[in-house]
């Protein structure tokens, strides 16, 4: 009979890793069910973020069980975080800010807008700041970060009417098919959206693992915005599910980020 | 300037190919070279202005240098994958015929409302159907065919022809010159509302829009396209155009039931409402009796979108009955012969033979068969509705006629059948001057010019 005691610690630390891989992976459906009515971007980011927060606890308690001390470890893990934190503030908030600012500021490329005393043209939108062009001929470079602090007005005409859905489609799904079923899907949706702009999709760019779309509808009247918002969601999901043949895989723990619209 | 690697674009496409239902298998599902196929047996070029325009366009900028190569991509169910040609290599698409269906409705839903046989009511919500999302599917695989290609090609211009491809220039995401060219009228009053964003949208998406005449540069304009629009000309090649000596004019049109005592009136043009053939017979049966050796000739059948290898809409033969049906009432369908398809000989043996050509359209976007009838020394009756309209001094190089007044038209045809000794030699001499300003020696010109500023730009 072999004695398994010393080997114990190594067999604690593979387990705790394969449970650590199984939670990842049930937290990640659990997310995604909960938000299958959000954007499916916002939806992907949040199952990233509960896969990496399973895994980094996951990692802590495997650690402890080969008897290393995790106390100096979690000790150094925090201050390092800390330190990152205060010294990339400014552009980890701009650059935070402009993922969600993308997702949730009713503004884009060509629309004007005035922040503040700032109004222009917008002509760019990088990573660190929104690029205006002013009406005298002047660029304007705003950080990123002022779009969550402060009021946007979009002066385009009928822009409260537009709903830019951003959408990464895997490089698995038939880009003809899906367009095709939710130009159908959407077609149900015609007595909330103003038939005058029909729905229109725009590629922004593409790679062998992915295609990153948007979605322009146009809504018929204001408080329609976040219930349409939330059934075109629904749909793109459910089209997504049907393009892929089988019901939506969740992310893989820690895998790569094209397996959801 | 390099010469160009393009990218031709076109629904129709440029040969179309016997079905494979029978034994045995057909050559051209297995052999890519074109010089290996049998014209009349393994391939027909397609009718109508794709092989009239675009083809001898790129064969004529590829010869002269100007091009270097040329890809074509068109829906073409029934066709192999890809056939080379000298300097082109066709590249067909295939959808299912389920989608092919839904994408006939909606596109023919846009020709005829453009056109003005749909009221801008009735076609209101066509792009809220679920055919719009199979005309989307079709647009859709042959812009991700593209992309395709110019990933392998690397294309330094992208030439999309006519309305069916409109949301290409918009789908295939790129930043390199893309020319597009509107074929069919344009008439910003026929639009419905909520198809103008659609419209906008889309056409934004290229650097150049080609139209075919002032009135559709205007209309366009108006119509709100803020991008630049270009006035061309369409075209045909005259070397393409043979004069048979008259013996062998005489027989070949005697199969047509055409008789060495008749005066024969000739309307060339695809069995579709739009083209107006009725008018034309309505105007044989208020003129018959005055003129009893007068014949009308309404040469053509349906395009590829009526063609059982095409799309397999069934409007030409429809209204080829209904044509028949209006001359038997009329009581003249002795008088009417309709000869469904000809071969190019046999038409350029009945533009000789004919006495007079109509174009009778109720809206046409230009009216090559116009510039035909010059060539061969014929004077024409033109619908004041074409685009080619523009170019006639109403007297001098042909004679304008209203297609909704049947007076109009009825006027214009006592008018060249009486005037024979003054009238017709004049409209011949003004048509041969005109036809200059239509002819692809004049379009390649503005073609290079046209591709050389959009690639530069």
């Amino acid at each position: 009979m072999i004695d398994l005691t010393p080997f114990l610690p190594l067999i604690y630390f593979g387990v705790i890793l394969l449970l650590t891989w199984v939670f990842s992976y049930v937290a990640s459906l659990v997310i995604w069910g909960l938000m299958r009515r959000s954007n499916p971007q916002v939806t992907a980011a949040a199952q990233r973020l509960g896969v990496v927060i399973v895994w980094l606890v996951g990692i802590v308690f495997a650690v402890q069980e080969l008897g290393v001390g995790v106390d100096a470890l979690l000790l150094v893990l925090a201050l390092l975080g800390v330190a990152a934190i205060v010294a990339l503030r400014q552009p980890l908030e701009n650059f935070g800010s402009k993922y969600f600012a993308d997702l949730y500021t009713p503004f884009k490329i060509g629309d004007t807008i005035r922040v503040g005393e700032q109004s222009g043209k917008v002509i760019e939108v990088n990573a660190m700041s929104t690029i205006l062009l002013s009406e005298d001929d002047h660029l304007i470079a705003l950080p990123n970060s002022i779009f969550l602090r402060e009021s946007v007005v979009n002066l385009t005409p009928q822009a409260w009417k537009e709903l830019i859905v951003p959408i990464t489609l895997p490089g698995s799904v038939d880009l003809p098919s899906f367009e095709s079923e939710m130009m159908k899907a959407l077609s149900h949706l015609r007595l909330r959206l103003d038939r005058r702009y029909p729905p229109v999709f725009t590629l922004k760019s593409r790679s062998a693992q992915s295609t990153d779309l948007h979605l322009t509808v146009m809504v018929r009247r204001p408080e329609d915005r976040d219930p349409v918002l939330a059934e075109v969601n629904l749909r793109l999901t459910e089209t997504m599910e049907r393009a892929r043949g089988s019901a939506v895989r969740p992310m893989a723990p820690g895998g790569p980020a094209e397996a959801h619209p | 300037m390099e010469p160009l690697r393009v990218c031709i674009n076109t629904q129709t496409p440029l040969l179309q190919f016997p079905p494979s239902g029978g034994q045995p298998r057909p050559l051209w599902t297995v052999e890519r070279d074109f010089a290996k196929l049998h014209a009349g047996v393994d391939y027909q070029f397609s009718p109508g202005g794709v092989t009239r325009m675009i083809y001898p366009l790129a064969r004529r900028l590829l010869s002269e240098g100007v091009w270097k190569e040329v890809h074509w991509v068109s829906l073409n169910p029934n066709a192999p994958e890809a056939i080379e040609m000298p300097g082109i290599t066709l590249h067909n698409v295939s959808i299912d015929r389920d989608r092919m269906g839904g994408y006939g409705k909606v596109k023919e839903t846009i020709w005829t409302t453009v056109h003005g046989l749909n009221g801008p009511r009735l076609s209101a919500d066509l792009f809220w159907t679920e055919d719009y999302g199979e005309y989307t599917y079709y647009n859709r695989t042959t812009a991700e065919l593209i992309r395709r290609l110019d990933e392998s090609f690397d294309f330094d211009l992208f030439y999309i022809h006519d309305f069916q491809q409109l949301p290409i220039g918009h789908m295939l995401g790129t930043l390199k010159p893309k020319v597009f060219r509107w074929h069919i009228p344009f008439d910003a009053a026929r639009i419905p509302e909520q198809w103008r964003s659609v419209f906008s949208t889309y056409l934004q998406a290229y650097d150049v829009v080609i139209v075919s005449a002032d009135r559709y540069r205007t209309a366009l304009r108006q119509f709100g396209h803020k991008g630049r629009i270009l006035r061309l000309y369409p075209f045909v090649d005259p070397a393409e155009y043979n004069r048979p000596p008259e013996e062998v004019v005489a027989q070949t049109v005697a199969t047509k039931r055409i008789f060495p005592e008749d005066v024969v009136a000739l309307v060339v043009a695809r069995m579709d409402p739009a083209k107006g053939q009725d008018r034309v017979i309505g105007a044989l049966a208020r003129v018959a009796k005055s003129f009893p050796r007068l014949k009308l000739v309404l040469a053509g059948n349906g395009s590829f979108s009526s063609s059982r290898e095409g799309l397999g809409l069934s409007k030409s033969e429809t209204w080829r009955q209904h044509l028949e049906e209006r001359a038997r009432e009329l009581g003249v369908s002795d008088r009417v012969v309709l000869t469904g398809h000809v071969t190019q000989h046999e038409l350029d043996c009945l533009y000789e033979r004919c006495a007079f050509t109509i174009l009778p359209s109720t809206f046409e976007g230009f009216g090559l068969v116009v510039v035909e009838s010059w060539l061969h020394d014929r004077p024409a009756l033109v619908t004041a509705r074409a685009g080619i309209a523009e170019l006639i001094e109403d007297g001098e190089n042909g004679l304008l006629f209203d297609p909704d007044d049947p007076a109009s038209l009825v006027r214009q045809m006592r008018r060249v059948l009486r005037s024979e000794m003054t009238l017709v030699p004049r409209l011949v001499a003004g048509g041969r001057i005109a036809a200059r300003r239509c002819t692809i020696d004049a379009a390649a010109r503005a073609e290079s010019r046209l591709v050389g500023e959009a690639v530069e730009a």
